[in-house]
């Protein structure tokens, strides 16, 4: 794993202000940072930092000229991250579209020089997407669009009965020597049916129902003022969340501040099952980027009279009516959510091209496959340990 | 006695008598319903999968009305700065949290100004909490979902009495809020906001016991605002009436059904607005509604995580629509030509008789055929 650079003081100064918090941030949190961030991290800094002089200037000067325009208050190179009012400053300035286009640009022209030194690009890559049972898969086709891009596997039972020996197959396999042990396999779930893999990070909503709790309670709590919504989110980013989370996921410091993260950075990950699933999935692609991933959808209740108000809450606490499944609503959400989750593997560079990507139904005997040219798979209806040696031999 | 206890006893005292329409009150010519919806996608309304999930638009209101299918938000996709920016006829850039008051006059100032009509005859109705009253000083704005959340949160968090999300604690909850604390709710509301005449109070009342007691269980704060909505209209029948939807706002925490159900709500309800109108006579043949959506939302596979957010410079995010139904519209009739929100500031503007200036926006032509 890459070791801890010195902070590029030089390098930051000549970066427009807007990249000076962003990068100061990432070297303050660079123990916590996951492998590939550092190598890409690396990467990056050393390919700026051989830039020449003028290259240099070339390619940060559209973006210095319309941050000059943009009115930031007083932002220099060593301030520190930025909070809720300064993002809505930018966010709000009538040059933002042009700014994020802009750095959109100069990333993508970063990432073309550095992103084969960066990553482990050849490796194949394994993303599993499952729907849970209980859901009524009559209602609508599944995955109609990426169908037509994947191909069928018919299974001699529906999925869900296979489901645990996969995991663990995918799981306990052993992995190429260059990969670290947050690299190899992530499970993101909604129930807590993997929760017991043994060296590998497992994200359960279900687990983690008392860290939610306690966010929630101090989210809650926020004063209608921007000052306070600052505030309280730096509290929570401070406090010591190992108490309240599963003893493997407090054990690994990288993983437990990429909970915390995931948790506090909204897209729904507090409020419903299958929304933590999809971002944290999303998350760990982007910045973990393992060589296998599963995620595990679940069946959210339904939203009660009233209650259904207030998102951050819970809502049993007052309301008397008794909990119920919302078992089609629950197959809307995560049918779309699971294409989010393959469409976010699509946008980090190690994976297109490289990624077997199976999507399944607990309770169909089928599975969709996609992006696997190279995969040799069945035509007759597949057993568990055969599919389990599919994926394996892919990754192998 | 406090200013507090007069204004109960006002209320009280008025609260039988409160007639149809203010005494005294000019009656508009010119009445203008604006509704504005959240961010809603083109692949969730307005296209051939879309249309499923608003029915009422396509079946039932397009075949009457003057629709504006490109309506294009050149501004910043938030829901302040946008209202703000569609009210005043120039693209804003003001805080998002509703903190700051617009930087150029609204619509409602403009008719406030010009006609000399009061406070009573302009109204905003809201469902977004962003919204708060800075969106047009001297305007009643209320904040009716907000209201709600405030009085489930103060039953769910110990703050009050009360203990259980039952309908009528809930009620008594809202009533108290009402009487005692109605300027603290919502996002920073300023003191000056709000009620502009203690009558209206005792109609907001009468519009919550309905909805908390109504036959049909609502619980979605959309037909809550729905519901005041229409009933400042029906006793107030104000010269400018702008009314918010965002039950499908959902989206941010990501269930995608539910957001669906925000869209089927808001149709459902766009439809029973213009339905009421058309049963009113002292409004049917006076009354322009205008309904658009504030824009889309960002495209699937967008790095900000695709319909949970509205912040991508994409069309899928920027392209909006515009209907426009009543005496405005004259003939049905679709036109394709892009325009961009703030030209319907001017042209609602220019219906109602009022002179916004010069504006950035174009009178649209087709607005007063």
């Amino acid at each position: 794993m890459p070791e801890q650079p010195p902070l590029p003081v030089d390098l930051i100064r000549r970066l427009p202000a807007t990249f000076g918090p962003a990068l100061r941030d990432q070297f303050a949190q660079w123990n916590l940072l996951f492998s590939a961030e550092r190598r890409q991290l690396q990467a990056q800094l050393d390919w700026l930092s051989r830039l020449p002089r003028e290259e240099f200037d070339r390619l940060f000067a559209p973006l210095a000229a319309i941050e000059s325009r943009m009115a930031l208050p007083g932002w220099n190179s060593n301030a520190a991250t930025l909070g809720v009012r300064d993002t809505g400053i930018l966010a709000r300035s009538p040059a933002y579209p042009q700014w994020r286009a802009e750095v959109e640009r100069v990333f993508t022209r970063i990432d073309e020089a550095t992103a084969p030194s960066a990553g482990l690009q050849g490796l194949r890559r394994l993303v599993v997407c499952v729907l849970p049972s209980g859901i009524p898969l009559q209602d609508q086709p599944l995955w109609p669009d990426l169908a037509r891009e994947g191909a069928w596997l018919p299974l001699e039972r529906p999925f869900g009965g296979m489901l645990p020996s996969f995991g663990a197959a995918i799981a306990t396999r052993t992995a190429a020597p260059e990969l670290d042990r947050d690299e190899r396999t992530w499970v993101i779930e909604c129930d807590s049916r993997f929760s017991a893999l043994p060296g590998v990070p497992v994200l359960s909503w279900a687990e983690l129902d008392a860290l939610r709790r306690e966010f929630l309670r101090r989210l809650n709590a926020v004063q209608r003022d921007l000052r306070s919504v600052d505030q309280t989110g730096e509290e929570l980013r401070r406090a010591d969340i190992g108490r309240l989370t599963p003893p493997a996921v407090a054990a690994n410091a990288r993983v437990r501040e990429f909970l915390r993260g995931v948790l506090l950075s909204g897209n729904g990950s507090l409020v419903f099952p299958n929304s933590f699933v999809e971002w944290g999935a999303s998350e760990a692609l982007r910045r973990a980027q393992p060589q296998a991933l599963i995620a595990c959808f679940g069946i959210r209740e339904k939203l009660k009279p009233f209650s259904s108000l207030v998102l951050f809450e819970d809502q049993n606490r007052a309301n008397p009516v008794a909990d119920q499944e919302d078992a089609t609503g629950s197959l809307v959400d995560a049918l779309l959510l699971s294409r989010y989750v393959y469409l976010a593997a699509q946008r980090v560079a190690c994976y297109p091209g490289h990624t077997l990507t199976l999507l399944a139904a607990c309770d169909s005997n089928r599975v969709l496959a996609l992006g696997a040219p190279g995969a040799d798979l069945p035509h007759a209806p597949a057993a568990a340990e055969d599919l389990a040696g599919l994926a394996l031999r892919w990754l192998d | 006695m406090t200013r507090r206890d007069l204004s109960r006893m006002l209320a009280a005292v008025l609260a039988g008598r409160l007639p149809r329409a203010l005494p005294g009150a000019a009656m508009p010519a010119r009445r203008m319903v604006l509704i504005t919806l959240g961010g809603i996608r083109r692949q969730e309304s307005w296209s051939p999968a879309g249309l499923r999930y608003i029915p009422h638009l396509y079946h039932d209101l397009l075949p009457q009305s003057l629709f504006y299918p490109y309506a294009h938000n050149e501004g910043v996709t938030s829901h302040f700065n946008t209202i703000s920016s569609i009210l005043t006829g120039v693209w804003q850039h003001v805080d998002d949290w509703g903190s700051e008051k617009p930087a150029n006059p609204t619509l409602f100032q403009h008719l406030q100004t010009q006609t000399h009509c009061g406070p009573q005859q302009t109204w905003v109705v809201t469902s977004n909490k962003q919204l708060t009253a800075n969106i047009s000083p001297g305007v009643n704005v209320i904040l009716s979902k907000q209201l709600m959340v405030e009085a489930v949160e103060r039953i769910i968090n110990g703050q009050s009495q009360r203990s259980r999300l039952e309908r009528q604690q809930i009620l008594d909850e809202m009533t108290a809020l009402l009487q005692t604390d109605y300027e603290r709710i919502g996002w920073g509301v300023p003191s000056e906001s709000a009620f502009r005449d203690p009558a209206v109070k005792q109609t907001l009342l009468a519009a919550l016991a309905s909805f908390i007691h109504g036959p049909d269980a609502p619980a979605s704060g959309d037909d809550l605002t729905f519901l005041i909505a229409r009933e400042v209209l029906s006793r107030l029948a104000p010269a400018l009436l702008m009314v918010n939807f965002s039950d499908m706002e959902v989206a941010h925490s990501g269930s995608y059904s539910l957001h669906l159900g925000g869209i089927g709500r808001s149709d459902r309800l766009c439809h029973s607005m213009w339905q009421f109108i058309q049963s009113s006579p002292a409004l049917r043949d006076k009354t322009t509604l205008v309904i658009l959506n504030e824009f889309g939302r960002d495209p699937d596979g967008s790095s900000t995580n695709g319909f949970f957010n509205h912040r991508t410079d994409t069309e899928s995010c920027r392209m909006a629509w515009a209907m426009v139904l009543g005496p405005a519209a004259g003939a049905p009739k679709v036109v394709e030509r892009e325009i961009r929100q703030i030209d319907l500031t001017p042209s609602m503007a220019a219906w109602m008789g009022v002179d916004c200036g010069r504006l950035p926006g174009v009178i649209l032509p087709e607005f007063h055929a």
